[in-house]
């Protein structure tokens, strides 16, 4: 009785690594579809995720993706961003795509490249769908001279933007006087 | 002195009539080719408009809705629905702008003349475009909106001219805050397709009633009373966001600025204390 028990025992523990096993390779799978060249090497990303505990040799180094028995799925949501860096495979070093943003700006994609666990360098794979608005991006306001400024002499506009002004300073403001040639 | 551009060389021909209202006055102006029937009827519907938000919130009258509110005669939940709509939007923008834009003032009192101008002007343009009107510059105080151009289209565009693609804008010119008989600046309005709007301009000198430092709330400048800009500009695509912002980059110094810039599609021309200028590229010359 004792003996088949445990028996029965290793043969689940067994079958249980088996599938950690498997959906480690499917996490991998993914994980290379999500970061288009996962130039670093082979399988061992995917081992962190099927750990549950037994096979954590090679799922020691990560933290973030090695959350034990829950296998694929968290490993999946990380590995849109540029997580893949994190284990064995980062340590060996390589270079990573993160995935495409979204922005105000239009899909911003960086690349990182990574030696000895360390980030080493991050290039912009994809910076905005035009170059219109790349400018965009940088559409900080910066210390102009006023003869750099967009000019305007007031015989040539329309209208008069300024601080609110009471009906009494109207009357003798720029805008009256245009108002009054219109009138 | 020769003119290079492909515009005919005399002024648009334009008509304008002007009310006052809300302590200040509203022009409009439109192509004179329309005529001043259309110009006056127009007109009339603009100003019962402002008149009437004007009666709603004016803290300027003791008898209106704003005022009641002010003297907790009234609490907001039976306010009137502009009341709380408009109330709902400033406390919107207090959240977007991090405090920088409040709709109370230090005292507590509810003031939401911060947001009301701009969105009279909203409306009035609203109505303007529902009359079938669709060239007109709408100027109130300082605050602009327009539509369209001032030179209706007559015949079709010179043919392989950089402009063909779009209209003529409108000219609006920014005041020097040190010398008001004078311009700092010009932003072109409207025009083409994509074209800003809206120009809005906040003052921390004149007028600045509704515009508080915000030292305390958004850490912009703590302990500091002296505004940073004299004067700020914003161009966008709404009148109400350029308002908004306009006011916030006053109270709340060069922070709120980038953040104005980084989070909104907008052109700002900045004057400092001192007189120099920050602008964003479509200010650039």
């Amino acid at each position: 009785m004792r003996i088949r028990s445990a028996i029965s025992a290793t043969l689940a523990s067994a079958g249980i690594l088996l599938a950690g096993w498997q959906s480690g390779i499917h996490v991998e799978d993914t994980r290379g579809a999500a970061a288009s060249t996962p130039a670093g090497t082979s399988g061992t990303t995917g081992a962190t995720g099927s750990s549950s505990g037994t096979t954590g040799s090679t799922g020691s180094s990560s933290g973030t993706t090695g959350t034990s028995s829950t296998s694929g799925t968290t490993a999946t949501d990380s590995g849109a961003a540029a997580e893949p860096t994190t284990g064995a495979a980062a340590k060996a070093g390589g270079t990573y795509a993160g995935s495409v943003v979204q922005t105000r700006f239009g899909a911003v994609q960086v690349q990182i490249t990574v030696n000895a666990g360390s980030i080493t360098d991050v290039t912009a794979l994809h910076l905005t769908d035009d170059d219109r608005k790349s400018i965009m991006i940088s559409n900080r306001a910066a210390p102009l001279l006023k003869a750099e400024v967009l000019a305007a002499q007031s015989a040539d506009v329309q209208t008069i933007g300024g601080a609110t002004i009471t009906s009494d300073a109207y009357l003798s403001s720029l805008q009256a006087a245009i108002d009054a040639a219109n009138l | 002195m020769q003119r290079t551009s492909d515009y005919p060389p005399a002024p648009p021909a334009l008509r304008a009539r002007t009310f006052s209202c809300m302590g200040t006055v509203v022009s409009l102006t439109l192509p004179a080719a329309l005529g001043a029937d259309k110009l006056a009827a127009a007109t009339a519907v603009v100003e019962q408009l402002f008149a009437g938000l004007d009666e709603t919130f004016s803290l300027y009258r003791p008898d209106s809705e704003a005022s009641r509110l002010a003297r907790a005669e009234i609490a907001l939940p039976e306010a009137s629905e502009d009341m709380r709509r408009l109330y709902a939007d400033a406390v919107g923008w207090r959240l977007l702008t991090e405090g920088a834009f409040t709709p109370e003032r230090p005292d507590g009192v509810l003031d939401l003349s911060g947001i009301v101008k701009g969105y009279a002007i909203q409306e009035a343009g609203t109505s303007l475009l529902a009359l079938g009107l669709r060239d007109w510059c709408l100027n109130a105080g300082g605050d602009v909106l327009v539509s369209g151009s001032p030179v209706l289209v007559s015949g079709s565009p010179v043919p392989g001219s950089p402009e063909s693609a779009g209209r003529e804008p409108w000219r609006a010119g920014i005041v020097d805050p040190e010398d008001r008989r004078t311009l700092i600046a010009g932003y072109p309005l409207g025009g083409r397709s994509g074209a800003k709007l809206a120009l809005a301009t906040s003052g921390s000198a004149e007028r600045g009633d509704h515009i508080w430092a915000a030292g305390a709330g958004s850490g912009a400048r703590p302990g500091s009373a002296a505004p940073v800009f004299r004067q700020v500009s914003v161009a966008a695509a709404d009148i109400v966001t350029a308002d908004v912002l306009a006011t916030a980059i006053v109270a709340g110094g060069l922070p709120m600025l980038d953040r104005a810039t980084d989070g909104w599609d907008i052109e700002v021309l900045a004057v400092r204390a001192g007189g120099e200028l920050l602008a964003t590229p479509g200010f650039r010359r």
